[in-house]
């Protein structure tokens, strides 16, 4: 445990993204212990955390973990984690995606591979250098456990980041997800040069597509509309480098898919999903008419020109 | 084993239960103003509108709501406990022994006397048989066991109003221990349940009775019951299910008394386990299936009234189930399913706690902080609803399909194909006028049975015992036999070379067993 008034933190994930909320964490005077499976990846950018290769210190450091793992690892790491949790830990994953085997959101993971049930997840438009320079930002939580929202306020709210709270667990991680596609197509209708007008409507729709998507899975609406939903798309206009709207430029500017994702610094979960996402539509008899426009440009059997003609069709 | 349990000491604790539901409440009302104020409020209103034999408590909460305001704050704490008090006692039942006896060993001969004096010979013979007709399935060793060593909790699906009786008997059967439950206090005037529910430990709950108050006394009598160690039998769809569709959702104001029972033992510094047992409980046929179809068809979507007169309160009609239910061996088939701790946790025999990957976990853990049990109501209830959509897996999954489910299933779907794209209600009016030919039923029913099995491979049901590798044409002929004679409208009727679809309700009722599954029709259209 940490010193008076410090609370500990466990972070697992030694990559860029690990690193900022540790830093961040620090930053606010509380103690951070760092997990990563390679001791030798970056010094420590932000200082005063430290450092193990031992999952078991990081459970016995803290109660609160977060996990900053790509979400190809996640459930090895979690099944990993679970030998060495109980049920007083809570688990809150900052990880953008839904289960590979299914459109199961990783939290549901995190419960099946570990024994803790107070889980949480981030989200938010909130990038990984933003929180490593310690610009003022903001982060969204949600769990259905007020004990998992209160305790990821306690250690990240401070000075430089406000943290937005919410009780739809399942809102957030399928707003997250789809955003993801989103911004995927926002950097495509960039790149092709659609007059803005046109592009705003296209996000509008966008973004109703991905409400009714979420909703036919449990979601609340109204986490569409807010930080990790409306939030992450309005900043993702001022993000010229996130990666999945870059992705989408690639794409307009007629890369294939496997030359576009080789070229990306960091795994893009939008691929793998769309498919999913257009098929899980379909079975639940929502329109969803830009996510398979999407999902043709990633098969690359849609030029721009059809795309806009589709786009301007009515329903 | 089973003469062990708390419950035969009830008699003698009943007054200090009483009185520690009342200190817990008192103490614990936030504001006594304010919950005495609803309370009154609720009651004026309500005994307003038919004051008859309670004109005593209308005056009394008369008197409450004028004298309210001007009463100090520990007057007002001493009001809380008052009524709390009067509710209390209210609500604590009895358990006699020698009645549980009766009921469980003499019950058949007894009970057919009470039944239909006109039948006495046919009526012994048939609920002398109950022994064979009920069939239990499920860990019965585990959950004997798990009994011994903590509290039990039964939480079963509710299809009828004889559902407490025969989950009863089958508990004693199975030589486990008599569960207390909350029975609607509506049944204790039903000449016939109220004697043996009166003896049984069933306390009673009115559910006219709608403010916080009330509601607080119920749960924590439950709350203090599990902690000491009574097991407990909870229905937590809160009402029959009157679709017949296997419950999707439930009430978790007295499931939650689990975890509540749980985190007090901790505090006391003795640990009282909580172990929720799921089970379903199967009809070939419903006692009041008319009743409840025509209530869900009437009120879909709106608040459900409390059927004062059903079928199960005329004797005759609750004789003449049983003798068709004796027909069959496994008629009535109650499935338990796998035990869970309050935090969804499998159980094992000896009582640990394993999370999904087989990890020993402890409990405790759960709620405690720093080494301490914490109480927290809103963590609590977010357990208590994770506890829910547990349980709902496990019915889900532990449905028996009977011979009259799969038959519906087949028949209604022939009578949707026969008329498409119409809604349910314009569908339902389609009375004998579809004729479906033997040949095309049998298929029917064969086809519906092949694809109830392939779920049963994967775990996503369960096929009866009458129905596992039976003939699609046995199958037909159980169900039907079972029909014809207790319901008043045939459900099929015989024609030459097949049948005519005849009480479509019915068949939409029994069906609809097999709606969560995907296997047949859901009445509820926002599902794809």
């Amino acid at each position: 445990m940490g010193e008076r008034g410090s609370l500990a933190v466990g972070v697992l994930g030694g990559g860029r993204w690990g690193l900022a909320l540790a830093a961040a964490v620090t930053r606010n005077g509380h103690s951070a212990m760092l997990y990563s499976r390679r001791h030798e990846l970056a010094p420590n950018l932000a200082g005063a955390f430290t450092r193990t290769t031992e999952l078991k210190a990081v459970a016995a450091h803290a109660r609160l973990i977060l996990l900053a793992v790509p979400s190809s690892v996640l459930r090895d790491v979690a099944r990993a984690l679970g030998d060495v949790t109980n049920g007083s830990h809570l688990l809150v994953h900052g990880i953008r995606g839904l289960s590979a085997e299914g459109l199961t959101p990783l939290s549901q993971v995190l419960r099946e591979e570990t024994p803790c049930r107070r889980v949480g997840a981030l989200g938010g438009p909130a990038l990984a250098d933003d929180l490593l320079e310690g610009l003022p930002s903001v982060i969204a939580v949600a769990s259905p456990f007020a004990e998992v929202t209160d305790a990821v306020r306690a250690v990240l709210e401070g000075p430089r980041m406000r943290v937005s709270v919410s009780r739809d667990l399942v809102g957030l991680e399928w707003a997250s997800a789809l955003n993801g596609v989103l911004c995927v197509a926002l950097g495509y209708a960039r790149a092709i040069g659609i007059p803005a007008a046109l592009l705003g409507g296209v996000m509008v729709r966008g973004l109703h597509e991905a409400a009714r998507i979420a909703v036919a899975a449990g979601a609340d609406e109204r986490s569409l509309f807010e930080l990790a939903g409306v939030g992450d798309l309005l900043a993702a206009m001022g993000q010229d480098d996130r990666p999945e709207c870059r992705l989408g430029a690639a794409l307009a500017n007629g890369a294939t898919l496997a030359d576009a994702l080789a070229d990306s610094p960091v795994r893009i979960e939008a691929p793998t999903l769309v498919p999913r996402v257009v098929a899980f539509a379909r079975r639940h008899r929502v329109d969803a008419t830009l996510f398979e426009s999407i999902e043709s440009v990633f098969v690359g059997t849609l030029d721009r020109e059809t795309l806009v003609a589709r786009l301007m069709q009515r329903r | 084993m089973a003469e062990a349990a708390p419950i035969f000491h009830f008699n003698d604790e009943r007054s200090f239960i009483v009185e520690e539901v009342v200190a817990r409440v008192t103490h614990a009302a936030p504001d006594p103003l304010l919950l005495l104020n609803d309370a009154a409020w609720c009651e004026i209103r309500r005994l307003e509108a038919r004051p008859g034999g309670e004109r005593a408590e209308y005056e009394r909460f008369r008197d409450l709501a004028r004298t309210l305001g001007k009463l100090s704050d520990t007057e007002r704490r001493r009001k809380v406990e008052e009524v709390s008090r009067r509710y209390a006692q209210d609500i604590a039942g009895n358990f006699d022994p020698r009645v549980y006896a009766v009921s469980t060993r003499v019950l058949p001969g007894a009970l057919s006397l009470l039944l239909s004096p006109k039948d006495l010979g046919l009526g012994l013979r048939a609920l002398g048989r109950l022994q064979d007709y009920v069939v239990t399935q499920g860990p019965i060793e585990r959950i004997r066991s798990l009994a011994r060593r903590g509290t039990v909790v039964f939480v079963p699906t509710h299809l009828s109003n004889l559902d407490s009786v025969v989950f009863g008997f089958a508990l004693d059967r199975e030589g486990l221990p008599p569960a207390t439950y909350g029975a609607g206090k509506n049944l204790f005037t039903n000449p016939f349940l109220s004697f043996f529910m009166q003896n049984l430990g069933a306390y009673r709950v009115d559910r006219r009775i709608k403010h916080g108050l009330y509601k607080e006394v119920l749960k924590t009598y439950s709350a203090v019951l599990i902690e000491r160690g009574y097991h407990s039998l909870f229905f937590p769809g809160g009402t029959r299910s009157r679709s017949g569709i296997v419950e999707e959702r439930l009430k978790l104001g007295l499931m939650g008394t689990g975890v509540e029972a749980f985190v007090h033992s901790l505090r006391r510094g003795h640990p009282q386990r909580v172990f929720f047992v799921p089970a379903t409980i199967n009809y070939m046929l419903t006692l009041e299936a008319s009743t409840l179809i025509a209530d869900f068809l009437a009120e879909v979507g709106r608040n459900r009234y409390i059927i004062e007169d059903d079928e199960s309160t005329r004797l005759e009609r609750v004789a003449t189930l049983v003798r068709k239910l004796a027909m069959t061996t496994g008629s009535v088939v109650i499935r338990y399913g796998e035990p869970m701790d309050p935090f969804t946790n499998r159980v094992l025999d000896d009582g640990r706690s394993v999370d999904a990957r087989g990890r020993t976990v402890d409990p405790a853990t759960y709620v405690t902080r720093d080494g301490q049990a914490v109480i927290d109501e809103a963590r609590d209830a977010q357990y208590t609803r994770e506890l829910g959509e547990a349980i709902c897996a496990s019915f889900a999954k532990e449905t028996v399909l009977l011979a009259s489910h799969l038959v519906a299933g087949a028949a209604f779907a022939k009578l949707r194909e026969s008329f498409p794209g119409e809604d349910l209600f314009k569908l339902l009016r389609h009375r004998d006028e579809v004729f479906v030919p033997s040949d095309e039923l049998e298929r029917r029913v064969a086809d519906l049975t092949d694809r109830a099995r392939a779920l049963e491979d994967r775990g996503g049901i369960v096929l009866g015992p009458g129905v596992r590798g039976a003939s699609a044409q046995a199958i037909i002929g159980a169900a039907s036999r079972a029909w014809a004679g207790y319901h008043t409208n045939a459900v099929l009727r015989e024609t030459h070379g097949g049948v005519v679809l005849g009480d479509t309700n019915l068949l939409l009722y029994y069906q609809n067993r097999l709606a969560v599954s995907g296997l047949g029709f859901h009445p509820s259209a926002r599902r794809a």
